[in-house]
């Protein structure tokens, strides 16, 4: 029945279109009243931002002795950002952070889907096994974070199991070895939020029009076919909106993974929220942590613009 | 281009009889719709032909075959939705190649077979539209054109003119009916409402709690309606029935209605399938077919309610279980509170049996 609904709304927007002086002051009066409302709402979310933007072109930091308001005076034109382009460990750990997120995020997706596509039909135990899925998602991630701590400790289960299936004894130093220890980081995070990712995957899948599966059925599509040419089609709002979710998590990844390794060995998991924090704790630089900040809230927001285009031209088409 | 035999077809779900021991003979190319209330067993018997349900018992043969473990992506079988799930996201085109490309046809076939059928639905112009904004009677046709690409033997629609307003229904119905005509296919078509089913279909199985109530062409159920349920629900308004008892007058046989008198004298083939009944009938008439008596040989009832629509007026007359309904061509000039004397015109009269509920059958 989208069709009819469609048509209806378009006459809708006709009719308003009829009387565009009414509708216009209705707008006017409405805006006047809702503007100190606004105009507070405005100041909420823009102040922070200001003053990160403010003390990002400053020496300022607390130790210095000045209030923050202060901080013109240690005005250091843009050198916290010439400084953050030649940053070799800024760089780093922004890679570090992308390799994350592309080995996480499609991960996380693909299992979430394939989870999904599963807990759709009927199974025996099919309530259990969803209790038991979602619960790594209730898991404080610093609890996450000591949990894999221990498991992955060279005299760990993880290695228990590993030497059970290989017949020798294992004893990797999981957290030790560079590579090893990113990817026992990615390993927990994958675990922590895949159950999210089929959630959302499973809300979506619920809601594909049945009709149109059966129609594509009796048209004589396989289910791959359908899944193909009618399911996937059909959940790509909720795909973009999951990604974008999990794309922006993700890039912060901070708690489990600092438990777990500390940004370490030296800086092998050292991603941008743990330079950053490093900076800010260790280093006291906050001009310098504002001009990080703030560079990364720009390549979010691009991430999160992108996403937001795309599921406004997905909604114009209802499912 | 098939026939369609259901035999003692049986559905139960659990305790439930959905449908009880089926027997229907679908001509090749016959209309035929599946006509009765909602919980009636008849979008059941459909999909059971459609293949999404396997019947409990009984057998489903598409001409010799029969269509027992064939899966519904093969039973050639084009299946119309009351929403039509049509692809909303793909254009009119993509739709109706879905078929085919599903199949691997080639592209140059697709291209051919998509042509020929948007042409002879009248798409060709709305062919590269996204399918989310059609009209219905264009969503109708795409849902009957996706299907019809693939050539099926058989088309089934499920009450696909439910969701439609009532004054876009009458064009949709002479719209299928024209395609039906065109495409020559054996269709099958489910409805509660009885109007499509008596302007659109050749024949009409009529179907109450499960059970097949009797089969024929529109006309045939209209005016000899097997039993009861069908009477009632045939006909808008549905058929009048009176309680009463056959007796003796000298006029001929008549029907005592107790406190209404007694009817006008039966027809004489009536009249002989009634002599020697001894209980309780029900005496029915159309209410097209009551005339004012002006000489007062009639039933006379009180006016308690009258519809003036247009060019037709209902009466309502009497209460509870003796009230009927009469329709006039023109207003009769009666208000509520008087008395009329009505007659049921002699040929229109059935009578069924009270306790069966069956037509007594004249001759």
């Amino acid at each position: 029945m989208s069709a009819v609904t469609a048509t209806i709304s378009e006459d809708e927007t006709g009719a308003a279109r009829g009387r565009p002086a009414l509708r216009d002051e209705g707008t006017r009066l409405g805006f006047r009243l809702t503007l100190p409302a606004q105009i507070l709402v405005l100041f909420i979310s823009a102040f922070p931002l200001l003053m990160q933007l403010y003390i990002s072109v400053t020496d300022w930091s607390p130790l210095s002795g000045l209030g923050w308001w202060n901080a013109w005076d240690m005005w250091n034109s843009f050198a916290n950002y010439t400084d953050l382009a030649a940053d070799a460990r800024f760089w780093s750990a922004l890679k570090r952070t992308v390799i994350v997120m592309i080995v996480c995020v499609p991960a996380e997706f693909l299992l979430g889907l394939a989870l999904a596509t599963l807990f759709a039909d009927d199974f025996p135990g099919k309530r259990i096994f969803y209790s038991i899925l979602l619960m790594p998602m209730m898991v404080v991630p610093a609890v996450a974070g000591y949990m894999f701590f221990m498991l992955f400790q060279s005299g760990g289960p993880v290695n228990d199991i590993l030497s059970v299936l290989s017949g020798t004894r294992v004893t990797v130093a999981w957290l030790s070895d560079p590579t090893l220890a990113l990817i026992a980081v990615m390993i927990a995070d994958i675990w922590q939020w895949t159950p999210l990712m089929f959630l959302i995957l499973l809300a979506g899948l619920v809601g594909v029009p049945e009709d149109q599966v059966k129609a594509a059925t009796l048209l004589g599509a396989n289910s791959w076919q359908r899944f193909i040419t009618i399911v996937l089609p059909k959940m790509k709002t909720i795909i973009i909106i999951a990604l974008a979710i999990r794309v922006i998590e993700n890039f912060k990844i901070f708690d489990t993974l600092y438990i777990m390794t500390g940004g370490g060995p030296g800086v092998a998991t050292e991603t941008i929220s743990v330079y950053i924090y490093k900076v800010t704790t260790q280093d006291l630089i906050w001009g310098y942590v504002a001009a990080i900040a703030l560079a990364i809230l720009v390549v979010l927001s691009i991430v999160a613009v992108f996403a937001m285009k795309r599921m406004a031209r997905a909604r114009q088409v209802p499912a | 281009m098939s026939t369609i035999q259901l035999k003692h077809l049986t559905k139960t779900f659990g305790d439930f009889t959905a449908l009880k021991t089926m027997d229907l003979d679908i001509a090749d190319g016959e209309f035929m719709a599946l006509l009765g209330p909602s919980g009636c067993g008849k979008s059941t018997t459909m999909n059971m032909i459609a293949g999404m349900e396997e019947p409990t018992s009984g057998k489903i043969l598409f001409g010799e075959r029969d269509m027992a473990g064939v899966p519904m992506g093969r039973r050639g079988v084009g299946f119309v939705f009351q929403n039509y799930a049509i692809f909303t996201h793909m254009t009119v085109r993509q739709n109706l190649a879905y078929g085919p490309r599903m199949r691997g046809a080639a592209k140059a076939e697709i291209d051919r077979r998509v042509g020929a059928v948007a042409e002879l639905l009248q798409l060709t112009p709305l062919l590269d539209r996204r399918a989310d904004r059609l009209s219905v009677n264009i969503l109708q046709r795409v849902a009957i054109g996706r299907s019809a690409i693939m050539e099926p033997a058989i088309f089934l629609l499920d009450e696909p003119l439910s969701n439609v307003d009532a004054a876009f229904r009458a064009v949709m119905r002479t719209e299928l009916k024209q395609l039906q005509r065109q495409f020559r296919q054996t269709m099958v078509y489910v409805t509660h409402d009885q109007l499509e089913a008596m302007t659109m279909a050749d024949r009409i199985a009529v179907m109450d709690h499960g059970v097949l109530q009797q089969v024929g062409t529109p006309l045939e159920v209209y005016n000899n309606p097997a039993n009861v349920f069908v009477a009632r629900f045939i006909g808008a308004p549905g058929m009048n029935l009176l309680k009463g008892r056959p007796a003796e007058s000298d006029r001929g046989l008549v029907v005592d209605l107790g406190p209404l008198g007694v009817t006008p004298p039966l027809p004489d083939d009536l009249a002989a399938s009634l002599r020697g009944a001894r209980g309780e009938v029900l005496y029915g008439f159309r209410p097209e077919e009551v005339t004012l008596a002006q000489d007062g040989r009639g039933l006379a009832m009180p006016v308690t309610f009258v519809e003036r629509i247009g060019a037709r007026t209902v009466v309502h007359l009497g209460r509870g279980e003796g009230a009927v309904k009469a329709v006039f061509d023109n207003d009769v000039g009666l208000s509520i509170g008087q008395t009329a004397v009505v007659a049921p015109a002699a040929s229109s009269v059935r009578v069924f049996d009270a306790a069966s509920g069956v037509a007594m059958r004249a001759g």
